[in-house]
């Protein structure tokens, strides 16, 4: 059952507690109900007590169920409150036997999900208590009372009043009725404010805005747009399960080798020997990388792009074959989509003055549909409006560049210097060996020499326009010459 | 002094508040019955004449611009009890509702929770209406009749404190409390503990323990005397 609350918020995880009630109010009939004993304390008789035995009896007779079920129900019965037991309170549990006893609880104490049981009462009730056992309570019953001291400050002086009054009415009974009732409020709030390692048994999990056993009428709005969402589903390109699969299983195999958890690493694995050799051999830009880590680069592309290594050595590559705007271009356009969204506007105009305008230092090729729509993009920047041009040079690099890189003396040369580290052995560290501890470069410093070593790339590149036109003088001197 | 008579209003329904809260706890129970149900009204009767002469008092109190600032802080000390009051009264009175109607008396097939209450609650009805007996003059079906006046009156005290909620702007918060944590153990007779509620548990506790201790160190000296003596009487005959 689903209960409506302010604010909307649907709770299908409550319990529902009208059946429960049902049940125990149907256990009350004097001759179908279950039988009650008395309970004896001290000298007086309490009425109205029941064996724990009778109880599960009852509810497998009368529902027809077997044990297991009746004390699973049963045990819902004492945890939500509704019978407590009698020798040991904070044991909410059905046991089966004839020696424990337990009782009803009176119908105010009953659990409801219409009221939360409160603060103040909880308050009220703390007090109540320190006054009847002269300021001994439980551990975490004290720390709730000073917390609560904190938290209801201001209604402080009415929580004494009250709690004052409540305990000189309860001598207006008799004494059998004053121990019951006792009883009962204890029972109520160990079910209601638990200790410490007992389970909430109330706790229903989190509220959700919608309520998701709600059967929602179909009108035509709905049907709209699930119409549009289905429409859209088709026209996703799907790919057959049995090439996607072979894809993975293409994939794990190549990289299998790679992976520190599957085939181990060299030379030992940082976190169980503690040694950070690795981290040390496979930093971001080291002189001399790896042989795995060269290797990799030639599965695909953006393996070698998307190491930095790796696209430093490409840089170099395409350099010497008066291509290198191109990966220029790229990680200019990285850098828009990732960096700061106040500089947007400007690295976008930087980007275009020195990558695209008719005439550009560092022009790149691209074909003249994509250059229509990035200029037209470029008149409202944001974060993705290079990315047709972006996609564009990518591919350019991945299907031209990229099969001449692989085969170039740079890779080689790399390739051949490439180191392939020993494994260390394993030395059982003694406790009282002293580690050498050397903290890793800083990352603010690490980012500085990127940014000085941008800097001198930028410096340093060749300009595009100025080789042409050296090439054009030069040949203009040499149509020159011979006139003579 | 106005300040007297408030806190006196304010002790009064207190102490009715009080009342009523125990007497619903055995509305559904054994202890439950047509006289229990005629208290809930009489009480709840008395609770609602209180409170608006308590309104009364109060509101006439903090609209007075002549009071000085201690005098102000107390009223709005005075007026945070009030409300608080009236709140657990209201719940109370909706709770009562609720239970008058899943139990309602006179139904064969209805059983009432045997909660192990076998006494009644006249003591608390005569403490609530500050009377030596109650009368019972209701008629034999009180428990229907009475709900629809519950309604109504639950109606009328929530009016109120919408009420007041809209005409005295004391923000609750701003009120700190006079008593210290641990001050119910104060003055109650039957506490006989000096100092604050936790200091006396210690001091208790070495009391305790140093009559346990002196008690073995007698029980043990006791031992040991009948030992010799035994060991005495074997190496004699």
């Amino acid at each position: 059952m689903t209960i409506r609350h302010q604010g909307q918020q649907y709770r299908p995880r409550m319990a529902f507690l009208r059946k429960i009630e049902a049940l125990v109010k149907e256990m009350q009939n004097p001759e179908t109900g279950i039988r009650m004993q008395s309970q004896r304390v001290m000298i007086t008789n309490i009425p109205h007590a029941m064996t724990g035995n009778d109880i599960l009896q009852w509810i497998a007779q009368r529902l027809w169920i077997g044990h297991m079920e009746a004390q699973n129900l049963g045990n819902f019965v004492v945890k939500y409150g509704y019978v407590y037991p009698l020798q040991d309170p904070k044991n909410l549990n059905l046991k089966p036997d004839n020696s424990s006893l337990y009782r009803f609880q009176t119908p105010y104490f009953w659990p409801t999900q219409q009221w939360s049981a409160e603060d103040t009462d909880y308050a009220i009730y703390l007090a109540k208590r320190n006054i009847k056992k002269k300021g001994i309570l439980e551990e975490y019953e004290k720390e709730n009372y000073s917390f609560l001291n904190k938290k209801i400050n201001h209604k402080w002086d009415f929580i004494i009043m009250q709690a004052k009054e409540q305990y000189k009415t309860g001598k207006e009974r008799k004494k059998a009725d004053r121990y019951a009732l006792d009883c009962q409020e204890k029972a109520y709030w160990l079910v209601h404010r638990c200790p410490p390692g007992a389970d909430n048994i109330l706790d229903y999990g989190l509220n959700r805005v919608t309520n998701p056993n709600e059967v929602k009428k179909d009108t035509i709005s709905l049907i709209r747009k699930e119409i549009m969402y289905y429409q859209q589903a088709l026209m996703r390109s799907t790919v057959k399960s049995s090439v996607s699969l072979g894809g993975i299983v293409k994939y794990s195999e190549q990289f299998s080798s790679n992976d520190p958890i599957m085939s181990g690493c060299l030379p030992s694995n940082p976190w169980i020997t503690d040694d950070t050799q690795f981290w040390e051999l496979n930093a971001k830009l080291v002189d001399i990388p790896t042989k795995m880590r060269v290797e990799r680069w030639a599965f695909n592309f953006s393996e070698l792009i998307r190491d930095p290594k790796g696209r430093q050595s490409f840089q170099f590559f395409l350099k010497k074959e008066f291509s290198g705007e191109n990966l220029g271009f790229w990680e200019a356009c990285e850098d828009l989509k990732y960096g700061d969204q106040s500089k947007v506007k400007e690295k976008a105009q930087e980007i275009y003055k020195l990558f695209l305008a008719p005439g550009a230092r560092r022009w790149i090729n691209i074909d003249g549909k994509t250059m229509d729509i990035t200029v037209k993009g470029l008149k409202h920047p944001h974060r993705y409006v290079l990315d047709a041009a972006q996609t564009h040079i990518y591919m350019l690099m991945k299907k031209d560049s990229y099969a001449r890189y692989l085969k170039s003396p740079i890779y080689k040369e790399m390739l051949a210097k490439a180191i392939e580290p020993r494994e260390t052995s394993k030395r059982s560290s003694l406790p009282f060996m002293r580690r050498h501890l050397r903290s890793s470069p800083s990352p603010v410093i690490l980012r500085q020499l990127e940014e000085e070593a941008k800097a001198r790339e930028a410096a340093n590149t060749v300009d595009i326009t100025q080789v042409m036109s050296k090439l054009d003088r030069r040949s203009q001197l040499k149509k020159e010459i011979p006139p003579k | 002094m106005a300040k007297e008579e408030c806190k006196a209003l304010l002790d009064a329904l207190n102490r009715v508040t009080a009342c009523y809260r125990h007497m619903v706890l055995s509305v559904g129970g054994t202890s439950d019955s047509q006289n229990l149900r005629e208290e809930l009204k009489q009480t709840r009767q008395k609770a609602h004449e209180l409170a608006v002469a308590n309104r009364n008092k109060l509101t006439a109190a903090l609209k007075d611009k002549d009071v000085s600032k201690e005098d102000k802080a107390e009223y709005e000390r005075l007026w945070v009890i009030f409300s608080t009051c009236l709140e657990i009264l209201e719940t109370d009175m909706k709770r009562a509702l609720e239970l008058g109607l899943e139990f309602p008396l006179n139904m064969p097939k209805k059983h009432l929770i045997q909660t192990g209450m076998s006494g009644g609650t006249t003591g608390v009805a005569a403490r609530a209406m500050s009377v030596q007996n109650i009368k019972y003059e209701a008629e034999p079906n009180i428990d229907e009749v009475d709900l629809k006046d519950l309604e109504q009156e639950i109606h009328k005290v929530g009016e109120m404190m919408y009420e007041m909620e809209m005409k005295v702007n004391v923000p609750q918060w701003t009120v700190e409390a006079k008593q210290d944590p641990g001050a119910e153990l104060k003055s109650t007779t039957s506490a006989g503990a000096s100092s604050g509620g936790f200091v006396s548990v210690e001091e208790r506790k070495s009391v305790c323990d140093i009559s346990k201790l002196l008690a073995a160190i007698v029980f043990s000296a006791v031992l040991i005397i009948a030992v010799i003596l035994a060991v005495c009487v074997v190496k004699l005959s």
